[in-house]
């Protein structure tokens, strides 16, 4: 009779030490998801065998911004381009053109990654499509949102799409009004700033 | 007694059928198909005939920005999201360069009761005032800034 009670005893604090660990959550909750665009796709170390051409020097100096990706974390653009070339990429989820062409230069960032950053600069837009549009179309590198257009101001442009490429130090090279399809920018990458 | 409450309840009861009707009465308002036209007079620099949005104090009129035609007191007409606009020329003069100064123009199909006046607002905005014109075809135009 004992034995039975001992029984029931062990079996409730069991069924309770079960539902008190799906509370818990230990080890049950998936990991959540990394914001799209944040600081956890800024670029890694510098290749080691990264040849560069050098940059003209009758060019502007790209307009230095900072700004702030889409977790919150801080950027500063001329600190990427101290030691890398680096694409701006103006786009909005809503910008048709820029769809067509995303899926495109994900790739072509991928293809590049460290050696090449790219940065993408989201102006008028929402937090819910922004992410989306970032997932949908693969874009693994750190997205500015330029809520109050500022960034966009300095490089005076007026709607997406819109690219500019910058040399490493700092000198504007290229910027596409309207924006550019990932073929054309890689041969231009490779004209410009990719040493053979 | 009872009887005479079963009577009460027979006399409302065409009443109570008919109040569903009333309402479905104020949905079949007639409507007539119109085209809502914005042009967007920013002088942007594009190719014509491309995609473009609205720029500088016009950013909030692009593809997929929420709007509604209200009449004169306010009320909601028809509401959606407006397409993409179309870059059209500023002048007729050929620069012969391929881009060249545009506006940019939304064209919204809806489907709206007759009112006396009409305005159009976008992304929560001031409201716009619509001018019917039929020139070519049922439209209801804007210019903005007017």
């Amino acid at each position: 009779m004992r034995r039975r009670r001992l029984a029931a005893v062990v079996g409730i604090a069991a069924l309770v030490a079960l539902v008190a660990a799906g509370c818990t959550g230990d080890g049950a909750d998936p990991e959540p998801t990394p914001v799209a665009g944040g600081a956890a796709v800024l670029p890694g170390p510098v290749p080691a065998d990264l040849a560069l051409r050098p940059a003209p020097t009758d060019l502007p100096a790209a307009p230095k911004v900072t700004g702030t990706l889409t977790d919150g974390s801080p950027l500063a653009t001329a600190e990427l381009w101290a030691d890398r070339p680096v694409v701006l990429t103006f786009f909005s989820s809503w910008c048709n053109t820029c769809v067509e062409r995303q899926d495109g230069l994900s790739e072509l960032a991928r293809s590049h990654r460290d050696r090449v950053v790219f940065v993408g600069v989201a102006g008028e837009d929402e937090p819910d499509a922004l992410q989306e549009y970032l997932r949908q179309h693969r874009v693994e590198y750190p997205v500015l949102v330029d809520a109050d257009q500022r960034v966009a101001r300095a490089y005076a442009v007026r709607e997406p799409p819109a690219v500019v490429l910058v040399a490493k130090g700092g000198t504007l090279l290229r910027g596409w009004p309207g924006g550019v399809d990932a073929a054309t920018l890689d041969s231009m990458l490779r004209k410009l700033v990719l040493a053979p | 007694m009872r009887r005479l409450r079963y009577r009460h309840l027979l006399t409302a009861l065409p009443l109570l059928l008919l109040a569903p009707l009333a309402g479905c009465g104020d949905d079949e308002e007639p409507r007539a198909a119109m085209t809502v036209r914005v042009l967007v007079r920013d002088i942007n620099i594009r190719p014509e005939g491309v995609e473009c949005a609205g720029t500088g104090p016009y950013t909030y009129f692009h593809n997929r920005a929420a709007y509604r035609v209200v009449d004169g007191d306010g009320a909601t007409l028809a509401e959606g999201e407006l397409p993409a606009g179309k870059s059209v020329r500023t002048f007729e003069e050929d620069l012969e360069v391929p881009r060249i100064p545009t506006f940019c123009e939304f064209a919204v199909p809806v489907s709206v009761a007759e009112r006396d006046a009409y305005r159009l607002i976008v992304d929560d905005r001031r409201p716009i005032p619509l001018t019917r014109d039929d020139s070519e075809g049922p439209a209801l135009v804007a210019v903005v800034p007017s």
